[in-house]
């Protein structure tokens, strides 16, 4: 019975959605078009924005003719040099050779383009809903007595930030230029970076209400046109009224939303999205988000850094190995430590046995649950140190570590041991040059200790085997994710766990299927 | 492009089907039931011999299935024999997988129950094992592929590394004399050490998947291979390690073997727990592979294609593998099984081949 009802149910939403759209129908379908007369034109208009007290109305003559101009535009967001420089001077000194017939219509507009405004971008539009739309979105809109047409100029000028090397990824070497929130500045600043014609950037708009420009970045000539359509068809399936965020955007085309791991890269790099633009994947980048999304992606990239790139060969390899074994440890260490101790003391050197037993001597708890105190309180601690203002959340982390290192210890709640254990998985987790890969294996970290804690080593491999029953089942866009680990192609393995010299890396990765496959000759 | 309209494998992965579903639980108990019958050193001729004649019907199956290069055996056996004895012969198979996935699992279960978790009772082993193998199979062939992709390095390098280790405690002594009572025991224990292969006629079943059709003989030769030459190198080294008479005192000659030495100034001391913990990533292996083919018989042969299947195989496994009251019917299982999937196996291809052949030449006459 429940499921009937649940239907009916949706049913009635399905109704009254229906009905909502009925409504709205008859608003958005009366087209008010501009009728040429100013004074109407300007109470039109005046009815539909005018209560905003940012928007403004500036009337005035055209030179000696007379005829009437007004302009609309919101205080602080249209470009008021363009304003003040260009639409004043040109229509106030504009002084039309006498023809003999005075200026009307086809002749009037045709004036204006071609000989009175001196500026770039030009729009004609005739109804109501572009003008105050371009005029919502930062344009000027210049409505002239006579024309049916309004000029919509210029695009919004927005205060920006300077660039700046991005905070969340560090490197010691290569370029240290991060995306900004301004669009137009990202893409141009990837236009100067990648000098190449096929460098393509595809516009397209998300958000019902609050449209925010997105664009999609990629190379014409290697990217797999079968992942671009698929791209294009996931971002044209988003209906939702507004994207604060690329993250917003990530969460909407990502494969899998059960799954722990990110499916989508995220970056502040200008180099890393240039070095996946070479590799076939695609780029995209919202407005007002300093952060680019990379799709497809696999679990390597996510544990590789650009730096890995500009380092020799041979440090990056060890370096990047370091990190395969570091995202092991924070994932198992503490689970591995639980399995040990409480079940197979057996397989640890009998000395080291000792010395641990020693230290446990006195803690009431058992491992799991002195795991768990530590593990917890170092999460809260690295929550509170993220929320805080800077100075105090580092005066945090050193109180925190005081109390959490020593008085635990001191107080016999946990053992010395299990301090190292946490501490150095800790630190491991924060080896990961990706931050919400970081977050994922932190979540997993506490279920394999679960694991462990009820079935020991077994547990540890069962979890692990879970673990890859869950990767191996997971794409991102058409790509396995644990792609190049499985699918073996001695190419691509140049570039997984070791970084083979520049030199030998002749070919593009595979597993993406890129177009043009020679990446150096 | 997220789903292609068939899953394929490349002709590496399915190696790795192959060499994946011959280990499996055997290589553990594999030094004592193949010295059981032959009594001399010679097992590891045994093994060689054996692994030359199975890698001899691997290609067979292999040409077999180049006949039919979009179905399975499921499906063209129906052809061969005709409707209704077709379906006899699968659901025979289909019986005969489940009940080699549930000796999978029981075996893990008791071997994790010996030396890792005393105590905890056989069900609670058993039941998240067959759920995260529930879970892997929904995935398909090609998660399947991909696991065994990154199980079969891991544990085949941990293995050969403790077997290295082991080295210093093997003496050639014990495997002399080379056959000093002849060629008579060597014979006897041929269908033993056969037995240990059983697995390869895998390729029946997912050579439909395969990209590659033509040219794949390395497919079979490699697969058979692999677990070839780690076999013989097990053996030898367990027998030439522990002595004929202590491998066939022993119910797992391969962890006593482990057990018998102690590396000191390295991280562990003792290996045994930690190599049965890898190995039993090798038996998922097995199982998850048994258990995708018999929802593969299930599907094919009623036509449909649904996750019910595999729900409704999980708790069979479980009563199946439940059957055994020790782990001495365990073993008695296992023979029953291996046995039966020789008989099954070595002939039945061969048959399925001359009926092929004789059929395609009546078309041809007529």
């Amino acid at each position: 019975m429940k499921w009937r009802r649940l239907n009916k149910n949706k049913m009635k939403i399905e109704e009254s959605a229906k009905k909502a759209k009925q409504d709205k129908q008859p608003f958005q379908e009366s087209i008010n078009e501009v009728t040429g007369n100013l004074t109407a034109d300007l109470n039109l208009i005046r009815k539909e924005i005018g209560h905003n007290s940012d928007v403004k109305f500036r009337e005035f003559q055209m030179g000696t003719t007379g005829i009437r101009i007004a302009i609309i535009f919101i205080d602080g967001f249209a470009d008021a040099d363009v304003i003040n420089n260009h639409i004043l001077v040109d229509f106030m000194s504009a002084s039309p050779k006498e023809t003999g017939h005075p200026l009307k219509n086809s002749s009037l507009k045709d004036y204006i383009k071609n000989q009175a405004l001196s500026v770039s971008g030009l729009n004609e539009v005739r109804t109501l809903k572009d003008i105050t739309s371009g005029v919502m979105f930062g344009s000027i809109a210049i409505l002239v007595d006579g024309l049916e047409d309004v000029f919509l100029v210029g695009g919004a000028k927005a205060k920006t930030r300077n660039i700046d090397e991005p905070a969340t990824e560090g490197s010691v070497r290569g370029p240290r230029v991060g995306f900004i929130e301004n669009l137009k500045d990202n893409t141009a600043l990837l236009r100067r970076h990648g000098k190449d014609q096929n460098l393509s950037i595809i516009s397209s708009q998300v958000g019902e209400r609050s449209k925010k420009e997105l664009v999609i970045i990629y190379m014409k000539d290697i990217v797999d046109p079968h992942l671009l359509e698929e791209v294009k068809q996931r971002i044209n399936k988003i209906k939702i009224d507004d994207v604060h965020d690329s993250s917003y955007i990530e969460q909407l085309i990502e494969d899998n939303f059960l799954s722990p791991f990110p499916q989508v890269q995220s970056t502040e790099r200008l180099d890393r999205v240039m070095s996946a633009l070479m590799e076939g994947r695609i780029a995209l980048l919202l407005d007002g988000s300093p952060f680019a999304l990379i799709v497809p992606v696999t679990f390597h990239m996510l544990l590789q850094s650009p730096e890995d790139y500009y380092e020799r060969w041979m440090a990056a390899t060890l370096i990047r190995i370091l990190r395969y074994f570091s995202a092991f440890i924070a994932l198992f260490g503490p689970s591995l430590y639980i399995a040990f101790i409480s079940f197979h003391p057996g397989l640890i050197p009998t000395k080291l046995i000792f010395s641990i037993a020693a230290t446990r001597e006195g803690v009431p708890f058992p491992p799991l649950i002195e795991a768990l105190i530590m593990e917890l309180s170092i999460e809260v601690l690295r929550e509170a140190g993220l929320r805080l203002p800077k100075p105090i959340g580092q005066s945090i982390g050193i109180v925190g570590g005081l109390v959490i290192g020593e008085a635990a210890v001191q107080a016999g709640i946990v053992s010395p041991i299990m301090v190292i254990v946490v501490a150095v998985t800790a630190i491991s987790s924060f080896t990961l040059p990706q931050y919400n890969v970081g977050i994922a294996l932190r979540m997993l970290r506490f279920a394999s200790m679960l694991f462990a804690s009820v079935f020991g080593l077994y547990g540890v491999i069962l979890f692990f085997l879970l673990l890859c029953s869950h990767l191996v089942r997971l794409k991102s866009f058409g790509i396995p994710y644990v792609s190049p680990a499985v699918s073996f192609r001695l190419n691509d393995w140049k570039d997984f766990m070791i970084r083979v010299p520049l030199f030998l890396m002749k070919r593009r990765p595979k597993l993406l299927h890129p177009k043009d496959s020679v990446r150096k000759r | 492009m997220t789903s292609s309209p068939l899953d394929r494998i490349t002709s590496y992965q399915a190696v790795m089907f192959i060499t994946n579903f011959i280990f499996g639980a055997g290589i553990l108990t594999l030094p004592r039931t193949t010295t059981e019958k032959i009594k001399t050193p010679d097992s590891w001729i045994a093994i060689i011999v054996s692994g030359l004649i199975i890698t001899l019907l691997a290609v067979i199956i292999l040409k077999l299935c180049q006949r039919y290069p979009n179905e399975t055996f499921y499906q063209f056996n129906q052809k061969l024999l005709g409707k209704w004895v077709g379906s006899l012969l699968s659901l025979t198979v289909i019986s005969y997988y489940i009940a080699l996935s549930a000796y999978e699992v029981r075996t893990m279960a008791e071997t994790t129950r010996l030396f890792l978790l005393q105590g905890t009772p056989t069900w609670a082993i058993m039941m998240p094992f067959l759920w995260i193998g529930l879970y892997l199979v929904q995935g398909g062939v090609n998660a399947i592929a991909r696991l065994l992709e990154i199980i079969f390095p891991i544990t085949v390098i941990f293995f050969l590394l403790v077997m290295f280790l082991g080295m210093k405690i093997f003496e050639v002594d014990n495997l002399r004399p080379v056959l000093g009572s002849g060629v008579k025991p060597v014979l006897k224990g041929l269908t033993t050490s056969s037995l240990s292969f059983a697995g390869f006629e895998i390729l029946l079943f997912i050579f439909m998947f395969m990209k590659e059709k033509n040219k794949v003989t390395k497919v079979p030769l490699l697969g058979v291979a692999i677990p070839f030459i780690y076999y013989s190198f097990t053996v030898v080294i367990v027998i030439g390690s522990l002595s004929v008479d202590a491998v066939v005192s022993q119910t797992w000659p391969v962890l006593t073997f482990v057990r018998s030495f102690e590396i000191t100034g390295l991280l562990f001391e003792r290996f045994d727990s930690l190599i049965l913990v890898i190995w039993i990533m090798q038996i998922f292996a097995t199982y998850v592979i048994a258990l995708f083919i018999a929802t593969l018989g299930l599907k094919q042969i009623f036509s449909k294609s649904t996750h019910a299947f595999i729900y409704s195989l999980i708790p069979l496994i479980y009563l199946v593998s439940m059957i055994p009251k020790n782990i001495n019917e365990v073993f008695k299982m296992a023979d029953i099984i291996g046995n039966f999937s020789l008989c099954l196996f070595s002939i039945m291809p061969l048959i399925l081949f001359i009926i092929s052949k004789v059929k395609e030449r009546k078309y041809e006459k007529m």
